[in-house]
Formats: structure tokens, C-alpha cells, sequence
């Protein structure tokens, strides 16, 4: 069952849109991750699905009715069933306790029942210990844990995460993925989280969404990067990207040539020490592979082309070209792996 | 040399003896001050809340106004509530020139724009991500524009303290309003203001010292609640 549905969704600030979404299911009980880079409108979309900002066009089914934005109360209840998590969670100058209470006071739970609810959350939070202490005087990485604790002792039916992990320490970037996932399997809590960590992103969620420049993408957000499209004198196009690296493209991207977007490259379809398939102007690259690490029944081949690219390479295709780091190898970069979308 | 030294010897022996007359000046100073205080502190902090909160159009305009009323001269707003609430003024009839409400009106008009142009600076300054935690646990509108009250609490009692000391030490409008009526309208400024003229030092002195001590410890409170703040 989906427990949002999002149709023909469009967000302007100043006659400029900065979501644009046609359609999108959330499956209730799952965990989604949503990635893009900075300003491709994550931000505005937690907040449009979290009930704090209505889109300027289009609508929104929750639970499969349709959300009216007119109606202050439904709102109201609506948003008592979503918290957001921001990626610097700001605490209310008061004690750890007080914070945590807040929500449960709005929403009338009585005095002892609170209590065992605070109990419980700062214990799964392991923030016991600072149940009186100020709380705007807790660490970044015991902040964000707090932050959980405040939305889970509301027990919401879907929980937003803008960028959870992004400015705390790998210990606490380990117990709080640890803690999204135990909340989604113990109370089939919805979580939709944003981050730019592929990595983090397969390993936590079941689906992942894309934006790009406010618009859901078919890629899988890995080797996106800023370029620019250009001419040259005969005519051959290209994209010139940072540290002025100029990657050869296709005819088919002409109608492009003088704007500037984002140039993704599909980690899936580009070769290492392979020929492309006969018949595709595929472009060859001598690079040095940099990293290596398995993903799941992947291997990740991070090589330098100039700028580092990941490529994955099945185990059993990988056990036969044996990469070392150090190695110079040469990347295979056929046309359909490189997608490009524009910046308005 | 020994004139002002002896004047201030006696005027230590007058604080010291709580001297009746003295008492009286500085009460009737505490109450027009506290009470213009209150009243404009129950105005000018809700109204200063609304417009730095709410999405009101104009609000540039109305700040920018607020920030000119600032600096208006106490004989200026004296002279303003003087042609209202003299015989001939609109408000003629209710009798209060030469009263402690006209000190009150009087001293109102002048600090409810610094109330409400502080506690607009105080309630911006206030981090607009409490405003959306709020929202998001589920907090009212009502519920979220107390929170943001609650964080900018130091900055408005500051404001408020502020207030206070500036109603305090103001002389134009206790003047021109109160008349300078002993054991009335006389407050610890104007009584000063007297004495200098009759050549009395003693009293004058005396009140410089309560007054001072009183700027002491409202900027004692002043710092405390900054700090608190700032913490």
C-alpha cells in the first residue's frame, strides 16, 4: 500500500520552480533514500511530504486520500503523524527531558505515561544519562540522536530525515543508521531520508529516489557531475567538467551546446579493459584504478579519469580482469552510459 | 570645594535616615515608571511579536517608523500629549494634566516603539528552525509562536529592563504632564531638576545617588538576563 502519492507535484518560490514532480508512490513501511546534490529540491520535497510547506501545483494523497491544503485541522493531523528530522536538529533551550516532552504534551498523553515513553527513547538512543542535562548543550552526534528520541516518542507513521548522517562522526553515523532501521522493523515506521552517500543509501534503504535540478532522474546517483556543453570548431561537441577535463560526447546531445548541467555516467554500463559493443563510437579512457570494495554481488572500481568515477563490475566479470590498485587501466565510456540534464 | 562635599555628606545622611520627602519622590518615580512599563511591555511586546512573526505587508515601512519614534525627544511626546489632554484637548474633560496617569500616558507613548522595535529584534533573531521542529512535532500556531517567544525570552526582558531604566531617568514628559506637584507628580528627575534651580544641593544629590544605584541594579539585571541568554 502506498502511503503517499504524489501527482503532478510543482513547487515555485518566485515564479522559479524548484520541484517538478510528475508522479511518485511511497510504499508505506519502507525506507526510501533520497538522493541529488545540493539544491535539486530534497529539501522541498521533505517538506511538502512532512506538511510543512504545500506545493504550489498538484496533488497529494496520503494514505490514499487526497491531502486538502485548505483545511488548517487536517492538516494539523496530518502533520501529527509525520516528524521531520532536520540535518542540524535544533533543540529548545530547555533540559533533554523537556525536549523529548514536548510532542507528547501537545498530543495530551498523561503526566506517567510521558515519563515511560522518555524512559524508553533516551534509553534506545543511549542518551539516559543526560535526561536533565541542557540539551542545547549536547554534541552534534548526541544532538541528532536526540532529535530521533523527540520524533520516535511521537511514534510517527513516517519519519523525514533530512541528511541524518551528514555532520556527525562515523561512530554515530553507525548508531543512528543502526537506529533508522530498527525503528522501520519494529514499527514498520515509513522513513524517508536524504542524503548525497550512495553508499549509505544501498546499504539502509529499499528504494532509492533521485533528484536532479528538481526533477526525479533515472539514474542511480553516482559519477553525476557540473559541465558545460560545447562546440569546437569542427563541430564535435563535448562536456567540459571540473578541472577542465573535456569528456567527447555524441551528436545527440548537440541541442545542448552552450548550457550548462549535470553529466551522470552509469557505473553499470562502463567497461574496464574491455571493448565496447561493435557498432558504438564508445570512448576510450586510460585511468588509474584508485579504490576497490565489494558492494553486495558488485565490485566498486573507483578509477581517475580526471575526476574519479566509479565503475561496477560484476564479481564474475571482475574475477576475470583481477584489478590492483595502482593499475593503469583503460575505461570504456560507451554514449548510452552518459546522460545529461540540463541546469535551467 | 567643602560646598559640594558637605552637600553630599548630608545627602548620604538623608538615603541613611530614609527621609520622608525622599521616600515619597522616589516612589511616586518607581510607580509612574513600573506602570508605564507594564502597560507598554503588555502592548509593545505582542505587537512587536505580531510583526516581526506574521507575514504582514508593510512590514519594512512600519520598522522603519518604529525606529524613527525611537528617537523622539521626551518634550517632544510631553508637548504631543499636552495638547490632548489639556482643557481645550480632545481628552480635556477626563482631568488628568498635572496627574501621575498623564506621567503614565506620557511615559507609554515614549517606550512602547523601543519595546516593540526590540522584541521585533529579538523574536528575528530568534533561529527559524524552532519554528519548523515545532511544526513538524505537531504544535499548534499558537503553540509555535509561544516557543518562539520562549527562545527569545533574555532578548525581551533585556528590552524590557530597558525600558524601565529609560522611563527612569526621562524628565520632559514627567515635567510637562506631571507639573512637578510635591508629593504628587514629583518624580526623583524633576525633583532634581528643582533643587538645582534653587540652588539646593542636598536633596538633588541624594536623589542623583537612588538613581544611580537604581541604573546600578537594573543594569545588574540587564547583564544577568544577557548572559542567560547568551549561554
Amino acid at each position: 500500500m502506498n502511503i503517499y502519492h504524489l501527482e503532478h507535484i510543482r513547487q515555485q518560490f518566485r515564479g522559479r520552480v524548484v520541484l517538478d514532480i510528475e508522479q511518485l508512490d511511497i510504499e508505506q513501511g519502507k525506507i526510501y533514500a533520497l538522493l541529488g546534490p545540493n539544491g535539486a529540491g530534497k529539501t522541498t520535497l521533505l517538506d511538502i511530504l512532512g506538511f510543512l510547506n504545500h506545493p504550489s501545483h498538484g496533488r497529494l494523497y496520503y494514505q490514499g486520500r487526497m491531502v486538502d491544503r485548505r483545511s488548517k485541522n487536517e492538516i494539523l493531523t496530518l502533520r501529527r503523524q509525520v516528524v521531520c528530522v532536520d540535518q542540524h536538529p535544533i533543540m529548545f533551550s530547555t533540559s533533554v527531558y523537556k525536549n523529548i516532552e514536548f510532542g507528547l504534551k501537545i498530543r495530551k498523553y498523561p503526566s506517567p505515561e510521558r515519563k515511560r515513553i522518555i524512559d524508553e527513547v533516551l534509553a534506545l538512543v543511549s542518551l539516559e544519562r543526560y535526561r536533565q542535562a541542557p540539551a542545547h548543550r549536547l554534541s552534534g552526534g548526541e544532538t541528532q540522536r536526540l532529535a530521533l528520541a523527540r520524533a520516535l516518542a511521537l511514534k510517527p507513521q513516517v519519519l523525514l530525515c533530512d541528511e541524518p548522517t551528514a555532520s556527525v562522526d562515523s561512530e554515530n553515523k553507525t548508531v543512528i543508521t543502526g537506529l533508522l532501521k530498527h525503528i522501520n522493523e519494529e514499527l514498520g515506521t515509513t522513513i524517508l531520508a536524504t542524503t548525497h552517500d550512495r553508499l549509505q543509501a544501498a546499504s539502509l534503504a529499499d528504494h532509492t529516489i533521485v533528484l536532479e535540478n528538481g526533477k526525479l532522474a533515472a539514474t542511480i546517483y553516482e559519477n553525476c557531475f557540473s559541465c558545460k556543453v560545447v562546440a569546437s570548431q569542427d563541430q564535435s561537441i563535448s562536456a567540459i567538467m571540473q578541472a577542465n577535463l573535456s569528456l567527447p560526447l555524441v551528436a545527440t546531445h548537440a541541442a545542448l551546446t552552450g548550457k550548462r548541467g549535470r553529466l551522470c555516467i552509469d557505473p553499470f554500463a562502463v567497461r574496464i579493459n574491455q571493448q565496447g559493443h561493435s557498432g558504438q563510437k564508445a570512448l576510450i579512457l586510460d585511468s588509474t584504478v584508485v579504490l576497490l570494495m565489494q558492494d553486495d554481488e558488485f565490485i566498486r572500481v573507483i578509477v581517475d579519469i580526471g575526476v574519479q568515477i566509479v565503475v561496477l563490475v560484476p564479481v564474475e566479470e571482475y574475477a576475470a580482469i583481477n584489478l590492483q590498485i595502482g593499475e593503469r587501466v583503460q575505461v570504456t565510456i560507451p554514449p548510452r552510459a552518459i546522460t545529461i540534464f540540463p541546469i535551467d | 570645594m567643602s560646598y559640594f562635599l558637605d552637600s553630599f555628606v548630608a545627602a548620604i545622611a538623608l538615603v541613611t535616615s530614609l527621609n520622608p520627602e525622599l521616600l515619597t519622590i522616589v516612589t511616586v518615580s518607581l510607580t509612574v515608571s513600573s506602570t508605564s512599563a507594564f502597560f507598554a511591555t503588555l502592548f509593545g511586546v505582542p505587537l512587536g511579536f505580531t510583526i516581526a512573526y506574521a507575514q504582514i505587508p508593510g512590514k519594512r515601512v512600519i520598522i522603519t517608523l518604529l525606529n524613527t519614534l525611537l528617537a523622539l525627544p521626551t518634550v517632544v511626546i510631553g508637548l504631543f500629549v499636552y495638547a490632548f489632554i489639556s482643557r481645550r484637548g480632545i481628552l480635556g474633560p477626563l482631568e488628568l494634566l498635572y496627574t501621575k496617569n498623564a506621567i503614565i500616558f506620557g511615559q507609554f507613548i515614549l517606550i512602547l516603539p523601543l519595546i516593540t522595535a526590540l522584541t521585533i529584534a529579538a523574536v528575528s533573531r530568534v533561529d527559524e528552525r524552532y519554528r519548523k521542529t515545532a511544526r513538524t512535532l505537531g504544535a499548534t500556531s499558537l503553540q509555535t509562536a509561544l516557543i518562539i517567544l520562549r527562545e527569545g525570552r533574555f532578548a525581551i526582558a533585556a528590552a524590557i529592563i530597558s525600558a524601565f531604566g529609560r522611563v527612569l531617568s526621562e524628565i520632559g514628559i514627567s515635567m510637562m504632564l506631571g507639573g512637578n506637584i510635591k508629593g504628587f507628580t514629583r518624580t526623583m528627575t524633576t525633583a532634581m531638576a528643582l533643587e538645582y534651580d534653587k540652588g539646593a544641593f542636598t536633596l538633588a544629590v541624594a536623589l542623583g545617588l537612588v538613581l544611580m544605584t537604581l541604573s546600578l541594579l537594573i543594569n545588574v539585571c540587564f547583564n544577568l538576563i544577557q548572559g542567560k541568554g547568551t549561554k
